[in-house]
């Protein structure tokens, strides 16, 4: 390696990541101080008078709590069902490595695809669901109709589609821990609940304090899951704050707003994952 | 022979025969295509949103013929109508704007003329004679040519009202029983829309229409929830949640694919749609097509009758390539107007009134089969009687106002404030005219 590689690489990075990511970012925010009626008008610099409208707005309020509800829920379930998975498919059995394989196939699968094969399932007159429930004298389920199923459904999507990601990640975790750790809580007497919660999780915490707050992240800018499924609906029983961003900024033409909620959903997001670093350091003070 | 190891590649008498044959290639093209030479310039760029099979074959068809006849390059870009406005205004902002763009909500085409975005388009739409309340000119300037209306009818299973020995309902009492009358098992009543999305937008309210129901008056002021409209909205939704539960589950789901494949697969009685729906039963099931009918929406007492509005046109952008776009849309709109119309014969209704007795549009098998409903779809533009209008044309003339309404989902959430959070209909009307008025001042 000469020694003009390493500052070469670097600066290609660092080059890329102005481009792409912090130039368009600070554009973005840039537009929350202005006025816009569309793409090409003419903006007009209104100060902070896009937050002060969008934090007097109810359905800012309602966007946000759903956003904390939705992915908050969604990892809890994905995290609890993922490490049972990976407990599963860390034990020996037949035809584990088929098994290991398929339980990683939905995290594979297009999101638009999921979400579209769900709905069609689903679907009040053609989904084989519904046909299925009928054929056995069921009453149908109204998926989407009220609005707590309508946010239930996008949770049951959501965690069907990332669960594996968790479940794959822990399972090679988990391949990590040594067995000396197992034997000896097993000659102390500890049977396999204790040995989960005295061994492997403490062993494992980093990488689970990875997994959520990776997680978190994701689930809380999640767009396309409620944006196919629910549009945000029904009467914004699942819009959160990157469905109303979008609604804001691309439906109403209120650009500055719609940048102002992405701004605010950032630095919130930002504020949770300091404070969840506080909570949760990833330094071993031990 | 040339050592090149002594001379070199690059000699001056190298440099200088290579120069020459240049010139001389460039100038034989010249002389071989004066017509591409003359054009010069970029290609027209055309933006367009009817994504169906054979009109994406349509433009690649006619994207060559005109180039082979006038020697200007014509790139077509298709995407779906939802994107469409994203993408003009995109390009209009990064520097590389569309020079035409097929445009389906008349508030787009408002806004790009008010910023100066857009041509009048007056000596391609004057010469003719144009169904109702298509054009929307702003102060005697039309600023886009419609090619089509999509009209959201109701279609109707002639043979299950044979069965049931219904006739065709003219009062909403009468249209609520042919609805619970044709429920039989998973065969349901009819599927209207009532989420928060488009199709709801289009194919629910036309019933409020025909009872009268107007958003604005004169001034703009909202009127919904004045003395003489909030008593007929609140009939409305009454109504609606007469029909609810004729419907099968997943109304709040319910778009434009979910409407026609019902339709079409022949789980529902009655549903609301334009002229795609017989394209695709001729195409899917043949069976069901034969027992389609359409009416239109009607109002509680049998008085009157209306349809929703929907309708699709292009827009010439204010480019440094107007005046060819101006040209390929003179002759889009002359020499193939027909040939597009019939890639799409039935959904594509003309919004020239000229067309429904061109022998070479009737020529069409879909059209001559479905005359029948063509000729009441005519009636439903050039009879006055007939109400044709939507939210997004709402108000005393055209403007973005009414835009702002149906992008926010007020209407379907006042449906839904009904029919799912069970809200009294007086209750879902105060909030729908407040929402309003938040978004329009």
């Amino acid at each position: 390696m000469t020694r003009w590689m390493l500052p070469t690489f670097l600066a290609v990075g660092a080059i890329a990541t102005l481009v792409l990511i912090v130039g368009p970012a600070l554009y973005a925010v840039s537009l929350s101080f202005y006025h816009m009626t569309s793409l090409t008008s003419e903006p007009v610099f209104v100060g902070l008078a896009k937050y002060a409208d969008v934090l007097s707005r109810a359905e800012f309020w309602n966007a946000l709590v759903n956003g904390i509800v939705y992915a908050g829920v969604s990892i809890v379930l994905q995290v609890v069902l993922g490490i049972g998975f990976a407990l599963i498919l860390h034990q020996p059995f037949r035809g584990r490595a088929l098994v290991r394989g398929l339980a990683f196939l939905p995290y594979l699968l297009p999101t638009v695809i999921a979400v579209l094969t769900f709905k069609w399932m689903v679907d009040g007159s053609l989904g084989i669901v519904t046909i299925l429930m009928d054929d056995l004298g069921l009453p149908p389920i109204y998926w989407f109709e009220t609005e707590s199923a309508a946010m239930w459904s996008v949770i049951l999507i959501s965690v069907w589609l990332w669960t594996p990601f968790v479940t794959t990640t822990f399972l090679a975790a988990l391949q990590t821990v040594p067995s000396q750790l197992y034997e000896a809580a097993r000659v102390d007497g500890a049977g396999p609940v204790r040995r989960f919660f005295h061994v492997t999780l403490p062993v494992l915490r980093p990488i689970l304090t990875v997994i959520i707050l990776l997680r978190g992240v994701w689930m809380f800018n999640k767009f396309d899951v409620i944006w196919l499924t629910t549009g945000g609906g029904p009467i914004g029983a699942t819009e959160h704050l990157p469905i109303l961003s979008y609604r804001t900024a691309f439906a109403l033409f209120d650009i500055g707003a719609g940048a102002a909620i992405a701004t605010i959903s950032f630095l919130f997001l930002s504020l949770a994952v300091f404070l969840y670093f506080r909570a949760f350091p990833m330094e071993d003070d031990a | 022979m040339t050592d090149i190891t002594k001379t070199g590649l690059v000699t001056r008498r190298r440099v200088l025969q290579g120069a020459s044959a240049l010139g001389l290639g460039l100038a034989m093209t010249g002389v071989a295509a004066p017509a591409l030479r003359a054009q010069g310039g970029r290609p027209i760029r055309f933006l367009n949103c009817e994504t169906g099979r054979d009109t994406l074959a349509f433009f690649d068809r006619i994207k060559a013929e005109y180039e082979a006849q006038t020697g200007v390059e014509v790139v077509v870009d298709s995407v779906p109508l939802g994107e469409a406005f994203t993408k003009i205004t995109n390009g209009i902002r990064s520097g590389t704007p569309y020079d035409i763009a097929n445009v389906g909500f008349v508030g787009h085409v408002l806004l790009l003329a008010d910023e100066g975005h857009i041509v009048p388009l007056n000596e391609l739409t004057d010469p003719y004679e144009w169904g109702n309340n298509i054009l929307f000119p702003v102060d005697g300037k039309v600023y886009w040519y419609p090619f089509d209306y999509n009209l959201s009818v109701i279609y109707y299973r002639k043979d299950l009202y044979e069965k049931h020995g219904l006739t065709v309902p003219d009062t909403w009492d009468g249209f609520v029983a042919n609805c619970e009358a044709t429920v039989d098992g998973r065969q349901k009543g009819c599927l209207f829309p009532i989420g928060s999305n488009g199709a709801t937008n289009w194919m629910s309210f036309a019933f409020m229409w025909a009872e009268g129901v107007e958003l604005f008056d004169d001034a703009w002021n909202v009127v919904l929830d004045n003395e003489t409209m909030k008593p007929k909205a609140a009939a409305y939704l009454d109504f609606m949640e007469r029909l609810y539960p004729t419907m099968p589950p997943g109304a709040i789901q319910a778009d434009y694919a979910t409407v026609l494949s019902n339709i079409v697969g022949g789980t529902i009685a009655h549903g609301p749609y334009a002229g795609r729906v017989l394209e695709a039963a001729e195409r899917d099931n043949p069976a069901v097509a034969e027992q389609l009918d359409i009416m239109p929406y009607m109002d509680q007492s049998g008085q009157r009758k209306a349809v929703s509005h929907g309708y699709d046109g292009w827009v010439v952008l204010n480019t440094d390539n107007t005046g060819r776009a101006m040209d390929f849309m003179r002759w889009l709109t002359t020499d193939r107007l027909i040939d597009f119309l019939h890639t799409a014969p039935v959904h594509f209704q003309p919004t020239r009134l000229d067309i429904y007795d061109n022998d070479q549009w009737r020529s069409n098998p879909l059209i001559s089969k479905y005359s029948g409903q063509i000729e009441t779809m005519r009636r439903m533009v050039s009879d006055d009687s007939m109400l044709v209008t939507s939210i997004d044309t709402q108000g005393p003339h055209p403007d973005t106002r009414p835009g702002k309404v149906f992008e926010a989902f007020v209407m379907p959430e006042m449906l839904q404030d009904k029919l799912i959070r069970g809200l009294s209909s007086a209750e879902a009307v105060d909030r729908a005219a407040a929402r309003m008025r938040e978004l329009v001042g």
